[in-house]
């Protein structure tokens, strides 16, 4: 017997087919693991760069996130100042207005008086207004340790300390002014004008008026500035969304299954493997010993 | 007229029995591992050529003998399938260790530690919006105890998949032990037959089987002495001699390296190993000490940059200067224990006395060094137990390859053996028949001759 070709015998067919039905299973596995997890990459091994692209893009949602939660805070604290500045404008306007009518040398001693307590109460108003607070953080005290930033007589006990908030990758944005800047000597000038309604009506219409104008544009400016910080750190929460939206559908396409290709595959897996079973049920099947009487 | 025919035949019977017989065996042993087809080597005996006195040679020759009962097996292609299953048994070894290695780290997902690390720098930022606020400090302390928890979780269970292999090691060095002195005993055994004459060929196959199995666990080379007898030698060093087996020891080094070697009991020299062997190896002193070193430095970079940022910090209480993270007595990162239970230490302020400046907290919050370090390392996993997967799937293919060529020589093929038995059981008829008609030819000469008249 010489031995020209190879010999196959049925140990070799039982391993050959044994091999390719395991791989065929192996295959069919791994794709209901992807049906079923819905995951095209369960370890890195699956794909080495689909996994760093995915934790990279996993810690940029992350990140966006949390940008824009730092943006949120910072349109809560710059649109309480907002509000608290456009406040303190309308008073000191009315403020104005009283030291003009106070300065009229038509106007007799009991109107001087109530002008005198009207301009108390609005310097009431305007300390709590420098006072105002945001999560119980006093927003005009800089970064001061303090729970006012104006004390009762005006003096302001903040610093100039800025506070800053993250709202994009290197991007930080002040979002407070400090009282120093927005209301300076505001209520020294309004302790004036209180006290001039009785001793020194010129005054009212000359210095104070100076002043108090002076002061207004103050606010104004700190207004402006705030204004401007709002919109930035709005247009900034706005980006840091779309950086999530955008992060979080590529990180479907890295990592998640095409639902009708594996469905597909899955299909083509099964058909295969059954033509393999069909198969392998033929070929193992006869031996001469099925022919041999 | 001689006897001479009586005698053919029944040479013809005797060998086609023997040959019916081995036939039998082949087919008893299809299925049995280690196995190797057997053949009944047959000779044609030669009739006598010299002339006698008062006899001349006929020419005709004197019957069958058979003479062996072979194996039919190729050395080449068995040292061959020795190492090739040495090879497949190393790299799906290193393949499961990775794989393991994968699923402790966890990626990507949304529980792995890059998560965590995440989560932890969201912390930071937490903290710089609200520095007075404790809940905010809480949060961030719990955040870097997750941390400081999954990182010491991924390498418990690194080390733990070293002790695993280590106790694989020591149960599969028992084993090839035990195998060794089984070699030795049937090499003693087979010399013994072949002394005396016989085949043992039922004993080679187990050898040759028990043989295989120790090239699977430790690798070697597998070298016939020329009396039957096989050696098994390790890196130059014989495992099994002739009729005599070495033992092998598992021996860890001294810490911290721990280093784990398999040497010979005899004198405690190194054993050149591979196989499975050689791959448990690799797991304890090169891939489980590779990958807790990478998340080590992982480990460091979060310390070195969180401290760098927060020494300079000021605490709530106007202190500074203080460590966020410590190395705890065992070398894991863990929580300065003084912020760890007092969250109003973190240093969030760059100043003593503003308190609500966060710019320190911030700062640190901004640092990404220690994620980017840490997605390398999980590349580097992916990339090395892909690779480790495709080498198995290669090394398979050539295994199943070589498995063929082997099983093509010493397989049993029932179709062959069947028409075999044919051959064997019509010759075995025509011997019989053949007997008949010497038989008939003497009765007709012996009974029926010289009787003319009677």
């Amino acid at each position: 017997m010489s031995m020209v070709a190879q010999r196959v015998t049925q140990r070799t067919l039982n391993a050959r087919v044994e091999r390719n039905l395991q791989r065929n299973v192996t295959h069919l596995s791994k794709l209901q693991e992807q049906l079923s997890s819905g995951r095209l990459i369960s370890r890195p091994s699956d794909s080495p760069t689909g996994t760093v692209s995915a934790m990279r893009l996993r810690s940029e949602i992350r990140r966006s996130e949390q940008h824009h939660r730092n943006a949120d805070d910072g349109i809560g604290w710059l649109g309480t100042a907002d509000s608290a500045l456009t406040g303190a404008l309308d008073a000191v306007r009315r403020v104005r207005e009283l030291a003009l009518r106070g300065a009229n040398a038509s106007a007799s001693a009991p109107d001087r008086a109530a002008l005198a307590a009207e301009a108390g109460q609005l310097r009431e108003h305007l300390l709590s207004l420098a006072n105002t607070t945001y999560l119980n953080q006093p927003i005009f005290a800089g970064t001061a340790n303090v729970n006012q930033a104006f004390a009762a007589d005006g003096t302001y006990q903040g610093n100039a300390g800025a506070i800053g908030r993250t709202v994009g990758p290197g991007v930080t944005v002040q979002v407070n002014v400090t009282g120093a800047d927005a209301f300076g000597s505001l209520f020294t000038v309004l302790a004036n004008i209180e006290n001039h309604f009785s001793v020194n009506t010129t005054a009212l219409n000359t210095t104070d008026l100076t002043q108090l104008d002076q002061a207004f544009l103050a606010i104004q400016d700190s207004l402006a500035v705030v204004g401007a910080r709002y919109h930035q750190v709005e247009a900034m929460a706005d980006r840091s969304e779309v950086t999530r939206l955008d992060a979080s559908n590529r990180l479907a396409e890295v990592e998640s299954i095409d639902l009708p290709k594996t469905i597909m595959d899955l299909q083509l897996q099964e058909v295969a493997y059954q033509a393999a079973l069909g198969a392998s049920a033929r070929v193992l099947q006869p031996s001469l010993l099925d022919f041999l009487k | 007229m001689s006897f001479d025919g009586l005698r053919i035949a029944l040479s013809s019977l005797q060998a086609q029995r023997r040959a019916l017989e081995v036939t039998g065996q082949n087919v008893a042993n299809a299925a049995t591992e280690g196995y190797s087809r057997q053949r009944v080597g047959m000779a044609a005996n030669a009739g006598t050529v010299m002339a006698a006195i008062h006899a001349r040679p006929t020419g005709v020759g004197q019957g069958v003998t058979s003479t062996t009962i072979q194996r039919s097996r190729d050395q080449f292609l068995e040292l061959r399938a020795n190492q090739e299953h040495a090879a497949i048994a190393s790299l799906a070894q290193l393949d499961g260790t990775l794989g393991r290695i994968e699923l402790a780290f966890g990626e990507p997902g949304d529980e792995g530690l890059g998560a965590q690390l995440a989560d932890f720098n969201a912390g930071w930022d937490d903290v710089g919006n609200r520095p007075t606020d404790t809940a905010a400090r809480r949060q961030l302390v719990e955040r870097a105890q997750t941390l400081v928890d999954g990182i010491r979780q991924i390498d418990t269970t690194l080390s733990s998949i070293r002790a695993n292999g280590i106790e694989e090691l020591q149960a599969l060095v028992v084993d090839v032990n035990a195998t060794a002195v089984r070699v030795a005993e049937l090499n003693q055994q087979i010399k013994v037959a072949i002394t005396s004459g016989l085949s043992p060929n039922d004993l080679l196959d187990q050898r040759d089987l028990a043989a295989a199995s120790l090239a699977t666990a430790v690798g070697g080379a597998v070298r016939p002495d020329g009396n039957g007898m096989l050696d098994v030698f390790l890196g130059g060093t014989a495992l099994v001699r002739g009729s005599t087996a070495d033992t092998l020891e598992v021996v860890e080094g001294p810490p911290p390296a721990n280093v784990l070697s398999l040497v010979w009991a005899k004198d405690d020299q190194p054993a050149g190993v591979t196989g499975r062997a050689g791959a448990l190896l690799t797991t304890a002193n090169d891939i489980v000490p590779r990958y807790r070193a990478e998340l080590a430095s992982v480990a460091t970079r979060v310390h070195d940059d969180v401290n760098a940022g927060h020494v300079a910090g000021f605490a709530l209480d106007g202190t500074t200067g203080r460590d966020f993270f410590v190395w705890d007595t065992s070398g894991y990162l863990a929580l300065n224990p003084a912020v760890a239970g007092n969250a109003n230490l973190i240093g969030a302020s760059s100043t003593a006395t503003d308190t609500r400046d966060g710019s320190v907290a911030r700062g640190i919050a901004a640092l990404t060094g220690a994620e980017s370090t840490y997605r390398e390392v999980v590349v580097r996993l992916g990339v090395e137990t892909q690779t480790a997967a495709r080498r198995v799937e290669i090394q398979d293919a050539i295994t199943s390859e070589v498995d063929n060529a082997r099983d093509s020589s010493s397989g049993v093929d029932i179709d062959e053996e069947m028409t075999d038995l044919l051959l064997y059981q019509h010759a075995y008829d025509a011997a019989a028949r053949m007997l008949t008609a010497v038989d008939e030819s003497l009765d007709v000469l012996i009974n029926r001759t010289g009787v003319v008249g009677r």
